[in-house]
């Protein structure tokens, strides 16, 4: 009897998990179409599969020779058929993207087919090389390559594991990053990995003391500082598309004291791994040209899903104040998200798809880039829609039973974010940064959704001043402080709108409060200081200073500002001491080395002014007084030339400044060129006339030509305005007798 | 599923043995006395997902151990040649008592066609009933279909129904893994 159960067994078995082998093959297809390995099946898998399953790769196993993926020829077919393989989410015929895994009906088909006839391998000669893979970098030895600080240990079993690192940029120079290449020591356990700019190390002052661990988490904020950078592209690692490089002229910029962060989606494997991250980075040669941005739509505030709702739906959208391209889009929810939804509808009523996802699967997300760029005029409305399915029937639900789910950071909180990478196109040449009018026009959105939304209102208020609209910005930073009254960094951007605006009261009382709500930090103390400054309270500047020398760590800025208030005192001795100080610190220092070198044009010393003043224009090669002093120093030290150039570079720059022209006017004069001295100085005095300085020099100019005539009359023109003036009155005087 | 009756087969096989250990000694008795259930953990050491419960059946075997259960790890792949499961274990730490499925014998024994699965015996006068077989416990739904973690613990259920003798509900969906390599492909 329990013979007969081996064999009945044995029938069962086969007939229930092997079809394929034991049903007869449907012979509808002819002998020449017989599907092998070398000829369809190969091609196919190199193609779509290899990039994962190699040796060392980040799926399981290898698919690169026949006998690998003879063995697996029955998973495959299941894997296909469900296409669960290639892991692809958006739906076809919603985007064209440019690195669609998604297989062809036809390609299923085959493999289908190639299964069921028994995978056979055909002739070898007729299959292709199989790729080569390399386990180190792939461009190449990187520019520059940063480590994690401690390898971190996931542990064998349990929930998957999101953790961040920080990779501090250690270089003292900007560089842009055409390429980067993230390895992760184990590919097989990394989901994904997004890699964040940190431009202020807001995340790693944060975490003090841990992040050298690496920090768990799935969502970070970052703090962006106070320049507008906004975040420009997606830096988003998977497995099968470990280097990411960027298109010609949009690298990606790093400074000096930026922060990576590596934001790893871990899975456990069933034993301890150890992970030890490395991102390699390679530098472009040329500055970046082109300058994209991420944008985002989102609705997290209307997040409120109820336990067992299957069909919870939030909704944004967006009408864009430029034109862009959209080169790249990132769908984001959490474990509830079931439909992703984003499309664009044109101003003239045509609607653009951008993605669906039908089946959502945080697992498999991904960064989706378009095989060509998706032009959208001004106008345009972006919409995104995404369906929620809170009930028990959602296994990817993390609460069982089902509970109120709202927005948050956790992977149990939910998320309803759609970004986007755009590129602003035709850009008006003397407009503003189409940038901020797209942050502008995000934010304000953000804040008629969500009129408290912190974030959004300081946003909006620093794109407003950033446009120039300085008075607007003042009132957004106020209704901030209405709400947040003690947020010290709000009142001192108030501050400095106001001072923008013109309104240096108001500016000094913004900034006195800053100090007052928050006494340690620095930046309100400087700008107070700065203002008084530009008001000439130098005595008040000085004590400013000071005080911040006290409790602020170390700068430059502080050192310079406290030279220039002891210059305006008149103590130039200490006033150089000061600057001097500042440049040990940072010899780049733009304000030490104007100072000094004015300081050394006043002390007779004009060769080094030459070196101070050419290292500070250096820094600012279009500020204006500058390149007045360093002309001034190439005049006193002799080198005519020089300063000649150094003055008709600066009037190219701004043509109608008379003091250039009279400056330059007394060079050609002092090199004996008194003609075109006399074109210059007539021209000083077009733009100024009632300057009597400057008639006083035309004349003495005119008398050195021997026009007796015209020079008393300017001698007389300057008397005019300048009843008092001694060296016109000596001048004339001193005319031959008409 | 017809399946799910409960089979009865013997507990030592005297013409054949089960399959063999890492040293290639034949093993011919699954429940040595004292057993009070066996459970067989089919297993492949190049499938992620099983790799993946290791730490589970782990857990299960230090928690029930003690009470008489008796684990074996069942390697029915033909790539799974005792070296390499001898370096797998070394990799992932387990000290667990293998048997190579060499013939299938114990996959067919057990009606198993992935990996990860599992069946539970209990030892009776005339062999081994098979009381459960079939997924660990609900994390994976279908392939690429996982739940965060598992809200159901069949096996662990099973494992305690059979001790206190109770009646063994059957897994509440299929086991989903790598399927199990046939060794009789042409
Ligand atoms: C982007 C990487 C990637 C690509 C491309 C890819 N795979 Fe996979 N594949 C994986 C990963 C990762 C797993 C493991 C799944 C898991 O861990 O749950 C996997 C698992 C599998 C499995 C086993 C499923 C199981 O867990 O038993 C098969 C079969 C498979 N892939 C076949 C294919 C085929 C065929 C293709 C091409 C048509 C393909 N894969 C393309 C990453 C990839």
């Amino acid at each position: 009897m329990k013979i007969l159960h081996w064999i009945w067994i044995l029938i069962g078995l086969g007939a229930c998990a092997l079809p394929g082998l034991l049903h007869p093959r449907p012979r509808v297809h002819a002998a020449e179409s017989r599907v092998t390995w070398s000829r369809q099946i190969a091609p196919i898998v190199y193609r779509h599969c290899a990039a994962c399953h190699h040796p060392g790769g980040a799926g399981p196993f290898s698919l690169l020779r026949y006998q690998d993926a003879r063995r697996r020829a029955p998973q495959m077919l299941d894997v296909t058929q469900s296409r669960f393989m290639p892991p692809w989410l958006p739906a076809p015929g919603y985007g064209d993207f440019a690195d669609s895994r998604r297989l062809s009906d036809e390609d299923v088909d085959l493999i289908k087919r190639w299964v069921e006839s028994g995978a056979p391998e055909g002739n070898p000669a007729e299959a292709p090389a199989p790729p080569h893979y390399d386990a180190t970098w792939q461009m190449g030895k990187p520019d520059l390559i940063l480590s994690v600080e401690r390898p971190f240990t996931l542990r064998a079993s349990g929930t998957d594991v999101f953790r961040n690192f920080v990779l501090p940029y250690p270089l003292a120079q900007t560089h842009f990053i055409r390429a980067m290449e993230v390895l992760p020591s184990t590919p097989q356990i990394v989901h994904h990995a997004n890699v964040l700019i940190d431009r202020t190390a807001s995340f790693r002052h944060q975490h003090r003391t841990n992040w050298r661990d690496g920090v768990p988490g799935m969502e970070l904020e970052v703090d962006s500082g106070n320049t507008f950078a906004p975040d420009s592209h997606f830096l988003f690692w998977k497995p099968d598309t470990p280097v990411l490089v960027e298109a010609p002229g949009m690298p990606w910029r790093l400074d000096p004291g930026n922060d990576l962060i590596l934001n790893m989606h871990l899975k456990p494997s069933g034993k301890p791994e150890i992970i030890s991250a490395k991102i390699g980075l390679y530098f472009a040669e040329e500055p970046a040209t082109k300058h994209p941005m991420l944008l985002q739509l989102d609705a997290d505030s209307e997040l409120d899903i109820p336990p067992g709702d299957r069909n919870f739906v939030v909704q944004d959208e967006l009408k864009l104040p430029v034109d862009v391209e959209v080169l790249g889009v990132y769908p984001h929810a959490h474990y509830l998200g079931r439909v992703l939804e984003g499309w664009a509808m044109l101003p003239n009523g045509e609607k653009k798809w951008l993605i669906r996802i039908p089946n959502w699967d945080i697992d498999r997300q991904s960064v989706y880039r378009y095989r060509a760029p998706v032009l959208l005029p001004r106008g345009t409305v972006l919409h995104m829609r995404y369906v929620y399915d809170n009930s028990d029937d959602n296994i990817h639900n993390p609460h069982d039973p089902p509970v109120r789910v709202r927005a948050g950071n956790q992977s149990t909180d939910e998320m309803a974010h759609l970004w986007l990478q755009v590129l602003p196109v035709h850009v008006p040449r003397d407009g503003p940064d189409p940038r901020l009018l797209l942050e502008q026009a995000w934010m304000q959105h953000r804040l008629e959704r969500r009129p408290g939304d912190y974030i959004a209102l300081y946003n909006l208020a620093s794109a407003s001043a950033a446009l120039g609209r300085y008075a607007e910005a003042a009132t957004l930073y106020r209704r901030l402080l209405s709400a947040h009254p003690n947020d010290a960094r709000a009142m001192n951007s108030l501050g400095a709108a106001l001072e923008r605006a013109g309104d240096n009261q108001g500016a000094e009382q913004a900034f006195t409060q800053a100090i007052a709500l928050s006494p340690d930090t620095c930046d309100a103390g400087y700008n107070l200081a700065a203002l008084e400054v530009k008001s000439s309270r130098f005595a008040d500047a000085e004590h400013q200073f000071r005080d911040l020398l006290l409790h602020c760590a170390a700068d430059a800025g502080i050192r310079s500002g406290l030279g220039v208030a002891l210059q305006g005192e008149g103590n130039a001795a200490a006033a150089r001491e000061e600057f001097q100080r500042a440049l040990d610190l940072d010899p780049e220092n733009f304000t030490a080395l104007y100072h000094l070198g004015e300081l050394a044009i006043e002390s007779g010393q004009p060769e080094q002014a030459v070196d101070l003043l050419q290292a500070a224009a250096k820094d600012r090669p279009d500020d204006l007084d500058t390149r007045e002093h360093l002309a001034m120093a190439f005049a006193q030290s002799g080198r005519a030339a020089d300063a000649l150039s150094q003055l008709r570079d600066a009037i190219r720059l701004s043509p109608a400044d008379a003091s250039l022209h009279a400056l330059l006017s007394q060079v050609l004069a002092g090199s004996g060129e008194l003609q075109q001295a006399i074109e210059e100085q007539n021209q000083a005095l077009h733009l100024q006339p009632n300057d009597p300085d400057g008639w006083n020099n035309l004349g003495v100019l005119e008398a050195r030509t021997g026009k007796t005539a015209a020079a008393r009359s300017d001698f007389e023109h300057a008397l005019r305005l300048a009843p008092d003036h001694a060296q016109a009155r000596a001048n004339l005087a001193h005319l031959p007798p008409a | 599923m017809l399946l799910l009756l409960c089979w009865l087969v013997p507990a030592a096989w005297a013409a054949q043995p089960f399959g063999t250990d890492l040293k290639g000694r034949p093993v011919d008795n699954l429940a040595p006395s004292g057993s009070r259930a066996v459970v067989l953990f089919f297993a492949a050491s190049d499938c992620p997902i099983s790799n993946r419960y290791i730490p589970e059946i782990e857990r299960l075997a230090r928690e029930f151990s003690p009470e008489g259960v008796r684990f074996w790890w069942v390697y029915p792949n033909p790539e799974d040649t005792s070296q390499v499961v001898r370096s797998h274990d070394a990799q992932f730490d387990i000290h667990a008592e293998d048997v190579l499925d060499t013939d299938q014998l114990l996959t067919r024994m057990a009606h198993a066609t992935i990996t990860p699965e599992v069946a539970v015996f209990v030892p009776s006068s005339d062999g081994l009933r098979e009381m459960y077989r079939g997924r660990i416990d609900n994390r994976y739904v279908s392939l690429g279909q996982e739940r965060p973690s598992a809200t159901r613990h069949d096996l662990e259920d099973a494992i305690r129904a059979v001790l206190a003798n109770r009646p063994v509900a059957k897994p509440g969906g299929p086991a989903v893994g790598c399927s199990i390599v046939p060794r009789n492909l042409p």
